[in-house]
Protein backbone atom coordinates (compact mmCIF):
# COMPACT_ATOMS: atom_id res chain seq x y z
CA UNK A 1 0.00 0.00 0.00
CA UNK A 2 1.41 3.50 -0.99
CA UNK A 3 2.18 5.65 2.03
CA UNK A 4 0.87 9.32 2.38
CA UNK A 5 3.08 12.43 2.03
CA UNK A 6 2.36 14.95 5.01
CA UNK A 7 3.85 18.23 6.17
CA UNK A 8 5.16 19.49 9.40
CA UNK A 9 3.01 22.30 10.19
CA UNK A 10 4.14 24.92 13.47
CA UNK A 11 1.94 26.47 15.94
CA UNK A 12 1.72 29.70 13.96
CA UNK A 13 0.27 27.56 10.92
CA UNK A 14 3.91 27.85 9.01
CA UNK A 15 5.25 25.04 7.16
CA UNK A 16 9.27 24.99 7.32
CA UNK A 17 9.28 22.34 4.87
CA UNK A 18 7.52 23.89 2.01
CA UNK A 19 9.13 27.21 2.58
CA UNK A 20 12.33 25.21 2.36
CA UNK A 21 11.49 23.80 -0.94
CA UNK A 22 10.22 27.36 -2.22
CA UNK A 23 13.48 28.56 -2.17
CA UNK A 24 15.00 26.01 -3.87
CA UNK A 25 16.02 26.14 -7.68
CA UNK A 26 12.92 24.22 -9.46
CA UNK A 27 15.07 21.36 -10.35
CA UNK A 28 16.10 20.87 -6.96
CA UNK A 29 12.38 21.32 -5.57
CA UNK A 30 11.24 18.33 -8.70
CA UNK A 31 13.98 16.23 -7.30
CA UNK A 32 12.72 16.26 -3.96
CA UNK A 33 9.41 15.60 -5.14
CA UNK A 34 10.01 12.62 -7.18
CA UNK A 35 11.98 11.24 -4.45
CA UNK A 36 9.17 11.42 -1.68
CA UNK A 37 6.93 10.06 -4.31
CA UNK A 38 9.11 6.78 -5.47
CA UNK A 39 9.33 6.39 -1.95
CA UNK A 40 6.14 6.98 -1.28
CA UNK A 41 4.71 4.28 -3.50
CA UNK A 42 7.32 1.86 -2.51
CA UNK A 43 7.56 2.41 1.25
CA UNK A 44 10.69 0.86 4.12
CA UNK A 45 11.62 -1.49 4.20
CA UNK A 46 11.59 -2.00 0.56
CA UNK A 47 15.10 -0.29 -1.50
CA UNK A 48 13.36 3.17 -2.87
CA UNK A 49 14.53 6.52 -3.75
CA UNK A 50 17.48 5.90 -6.20
CA UNK A 51 20.10 6.05 -3.51
CA UNK A 52 18.94 9.53 -2.51
CA UNK A 53 16.84 8.67 0.44
CA UNK A 54 19.02 7.45 3.36
CA UNK A 55 18.39 6.71 6.91
CA UNK A 56 20.45 9.01 9.36
CA UNK A 57 22.55 8.07 12.43
CA UNK A 58 23.60 8.87 15.51
CA UNK A 59 22.09 12.52 17.26
CA UNK A 60 19.40 12.08 14.14
CA UNK A 61 18.47 8.63 14.32
CA UNK A 62 15.08 8.11 13.34
CA UNK A 63 15.39 11.03 10.89
CA UNK A 64 15.27 9.86 7.01
CA UNK A 65 17.28 12.36 4.68
CA UNK A 66 16.94 13.33 0.91
CA UNK A 67 20.44 13.99 -0.36
CA UNK A 68 20.89 16.09 -3.29
CA UNK A 69 23.55 18.22 -5.14
CA UNK A 70 22.61 21.45 -6.76
CA UNK A 71 24.32 24.02 -8.99
CA UNK A 72 27.81 24.59 -7.37
CA UNK A 73 27.46 21.57 -5.87
CA UNK A 74 25.26 23.22 -3.44
CA UNK A 75 24.07 20.35 -1.40
CA UNK A 76 20.31 20.57 -0.08
CA UNK A 77 19.20 18.27 2.24
CA UNK A 78 15.02 17.24 3.08
CA UNK A 79 14.15 15.55 6.69
CA UNK A 80 11.48 13.74 7.41
CA UNK A 81 9.86 11.10 10.04
CA UNK A 82 8.14 8.35 9.19
CA UNK A 83 4.68 6.85 11.15
CA UNK A 84 3.84 3.84 10.94
CA UNK A 85 1.17 2.12 13.43
CA UNK A 86 -1.60 0.04 13.60
CA UNK A 87 -4.66 1.79 12.13
CA UNK A 88 -6.58 2.91 15.08
CA UNK A 89 -2.96 4.34 16.40
CA UNK A 90 -2.31 6.50 12.99
CA UNK A 91 -6.23 7.43 13.35
CA UNK A 92 -4.87 8.80 16.83
CA UNK A 93 -2.67 10.59 16.13
CA UNK A 94 -4.93 12.27 13.13
CA UNK A 95 -3.33 10.11 10.35
CA UNK A 96 -4.94 8.46 7.49
CA UNK A 97 -2.61 5.82 6.98
CA UNK A 98 1.32 5.13 7.29
CA UNK A 99 2.92 8.21 6.28
CA UNK A 100 6.34 10.42 5.48
CA UNK A 101 6.00 13.60 7.25
CA UNK A 102 8.21 16.41 5.65
CA UNK A 103 10.09 18.27 8.50
CA UNK A 104 12.21 20.58 6.60
CA UNK A 105 15.24 21.04 4.51
CA UNK A 106 18.58 22.40 5.19
CA UNK A 107 21.07 23.97 2.29
CA UNK A 108 24.81 24.03 2.51
CA UNK A 109 28.13 24.80 -0.05
CA UNK A 110 30.25 21.57 -0.74
CA UNK A 111 32.00 20.24 1.73
CA UNK A 112 30.97 22.04 4.79
CA UNK A 113 29.09 19.93 7.93
CA UNK A 114 25.91 20.93 9.79
CA UNK A 115 26.70 20.88 12.94
CA UNK A 116 24.76 19.23 15.27
CA UNK A 117 22.88 22.77 16.34
CA UNK A 118 21.94 22.86 13.28
CA UNK A 119 20.19 19.73 13.31
CA UNK A 120 18.89 20.53 16.84
CA UNK A 121 17.46 23.48 16.06
CA UNK A 122 15.89 22.59 12.66
CA UNK A 123 15.15 19.09 12.34
CA UNK A 124 14.81 17.76 15.88
CA UNK A 125 12.99 20.61 17.56
CA UNK A 126 10.77 20.71 14.93
CA UNK A 127 10.36 17.27 14.81
CA UNK A 128 9.93 17.05 18.74
CA UNK A 129 7.12 19.67 18.27
CA UNK A 130 5.17 17.26 15.80
CA UNK A 131 5.52 13.68 17.43
CA UNK A 132 4.73 15.73 21.19
CA UNK A 133 1.08 16.53 18.76
CA UNK A 134 -1.63 14.42 19.31
CA UNK A 135 -3.39 14.68 16.68
CA UNK A 136 -0.45 15.61 14.48
CA UNK A 137 -0.53 19.09 12.86
CA UNK A 138 -0.28 19.16 9.24
CA UNK A 139 -0.47 20.91 6.62
CA UNK A 140 -4.00 21.16 4.94
CA UNK B 1 -11.57 19.71 3.97
CA UNK B 2 -10.24 18.66 0.36
CA UNK B 3 -10.14 15.00 -0.33
CA UNK B 4 -6.63 15.82 -2.03
CA UNK B 5 -3.61 16.03 -0.01
CA UNK B 6 -1.37 19.03 0.79
CA UNK B 7 1.53 17.45 -1.46
CA UNK B 8 -0.65 16.33 -4.18
CA UNK B 9 -1.85 20.18 -4.57
CA UNK B 10 1.46 20.97 -4.29
CA UNK B 11 2.71 18.81 -6.95
CA UNK B 12 0.25 19.56 -9.36
CA UNK B 13 0.98 23.13 -8.74
CA UNK B 14 4.11 23.15 -8.99
CA UNK B 15 3.72 21.04 -12.35
CA UNK B 16 2.62 24.26 -14.32
CA UNK B 17 6.53 25.27 -14.30
CA UNK B 18 7.73 23.10 -17.15
CA UNK B 19 11.13 23.34 -15.77
CA UNK B 20 10.26 21.31 -12.93
CA UNK B 21 7.96 19.30 -14.79
CA UNK B 22 10.66 18.02 -16.97
CA UNK B 23 12.72 17.65 -14.28
CA UNK B 24 10.26 15.77 -12.38
CA UNK B 25 9.47 13.28 -14.86
CA UNK B 26 13.64 13.08 -15.89
CA UNK B 27 13.86 12.14 -11.92
CA UNK B 28 11.07 9.59 -11.69
CA UNK B 29 12.49 7.64 -14.98
CA UNK B 30 15.93 7.58 -13.12
CA UNK B 31 14.70 6.75 -9.68
CA UNK B 32 12.58 3.93 -11.06
CA UNK B 33 15.56 2.65 -13.37
CA UNK B 34 17.65 2.66 -10.04
CA UNK B 35 15.15 0.73 -8.13
CA UNK B 36 14.40 -1.76 -10.59
CA UNK B 37 17.95 -2.81 -10.33
CA UNK B 38 18.37 -3.04 -6.50
CA UNK B 39 14.83 -4.95 -6.20
CA UNK B 40 15.99 -7.10 -8.96
CA UNK B 41 18.55 -8.20 -7.22
CA UNK B 42 16.96 -8.60 -4.09
CA UNK B 43 14.54 -10.53 -6.05
CA UNK B 44 17.11 -12.77 -7.44
CA UNK B 45 19.06 -13.72 -4.22
CA UNK B 46 15.77 -14.39 -2.51
CA UNK B 47 15.10 -16.87 -5.51
CA UNK B 48 18.03 -18.70 -4.79
CA UNK B 49 17.88 -19.01 -0.97
CA UNK B 50 20.57 -16.84 -0.64
CA UNK B 51 20.76 -14.76 2.61
CA UNK B 52 21.93 -11.66 2.73
CA UNK B 53 25.03 -12.49 5.31
CA UNK B 54 25.69 -15.83 2.88
CA UNK B 55 25.44 -13.24 -0.30
CA UNK B 56 27.75 -10.89 1.79
CA UNK B 57 30.34 -13.55 3.25
CA UNK B 58 30.45 -14.84 -0.76
CA UNK B 59 31.62 -11.15 -1.90
CA UNK B 60 33.67 -10.40 0.69
CA UNK B 61 31.54 -7.69 2.20
CA UNK B 62 30.30 -6.83 5.44
CA UNK B 63 26.51 -8.01 5.87
CA UNK B 64 25.74 -4.77 7.07
CA UNK B 65 26.51 -2.98 3.98
CA UNK B 66 24.09 -6.21 1.72
CA UNK B 67 21.44 -4.87 4.72
CA UNK B 68 21.71 -1.39 3.67
CA UNK B 69 21.77 -1.31 0.53
CA UNK B 70 18.52 -3.64 -0.30
CA UNK B 71 16.53 -1.86 2.45
CA UNK B 72 17.37 1.43 1.11
CA UNK B 73 20.12 3.23 3.62
CA UNK B 74 22.62 3.96 1.63
CA UNK B 75 23.38 4.85 -1.94
CA UNK B 76 23.91 1.90 -4.18
CA UNK B 77 27.47 1.59 -5.39
CA UNK B 78 28.32 0.55 -8.89
CA UNK B 79 30.79 -1.76 -7.61
CA UNK B 80 28.88 -3.64 -5.01
CA UNK B 81 25.88 -3.95 -7.38
CA UNK B 82 27.99 -5.58 -10.50
CA UNK B 83 29.38 -7.80 -7.27
CA UNK B 84 26.42 -9.05 -6.05
CA UNK B 85 25.17 -9.38 -9.73
CA UNK B 86 27.95 -11.23 -10.28
CA UNK B 87 27.73 -13.95 -7.54
CA UNK B 88 23.63 -14.64 -8.20
CA UNK B 89 25.14 -15.39 -11.54
CA UNK B 90 23.30 -12.48 -13.22
CA UNK B 91 24.54 -9.30 -15.57
CA UNK B 92 23.99 -5.55 -15.11
CA UNK B 93 23.04 -5.06 -18.89
CA UNK B 94 22.21 -1.29 -20.08
CA UNK B 95 19.29 -1.54 -22.86
CA UNK B 96 19.46 2.19 -25.67
CA UNK B 97 15.23 2.78 -25.65
CA UNK B 98 14.25 2.07 -29.15
CA UNK B 99 12.93 5.58 -30.01
CA UNK B 100 16.40 7.39 -29.30
CA UNK B 101 17.87 4.67 -31.10
CA UNK B 102 15.67 4.68 -34.48
CA UNK B 103 16.02 8.65 -34.31
CA UNK B 104 19.98 8.27 -34.38
CA UNK B 105 19.86 5.41 -37.20
CA UNK B 106 17.48 8.01 -39.12
CA UNK B 107 19.86 10.79 -38.92
CA UNK B 108 23.10 8.71 -39.76
CA UNK B 109 20.90 7.85 -42.99
CA UNK B 110 20.22 11.23 -43.80
CA UNK B 111 23.37 12.07 -43.30
CA UNK B 112 24.88 9.15 -45.45
CA UNK B 113 22.10 10.35 -48.27
CA UNK B 114 23.04 13.80 -48.18
CA UNK B 115 27.41 12.85 -48.48
CA UNK B 116 26.31 10.94 -51.17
Amino acid sequence: MAWRIEYYEQHDGSVPATKFLDGCPAKIDAQFNAVLDAVAAAPPPRFSGGGKWEAMHGSMGGYYEIRLSGPGREQFRLFCLLENAAPTELRRRGLKAPSIVVINGMRKPHRTTFTDRDYRKHVRALGEDHLANIPRRLAQ
Amino acid sequence: MSRTGFHERRRTERMRDPEFRAEYERARSEIEQIDSVVRSLDQLRENTGTSKTDLARRIGRNPSSIRRLFTARSNPELRLVVQIANDLDADIIVVPRRKKRDRRLRSDERANATAA
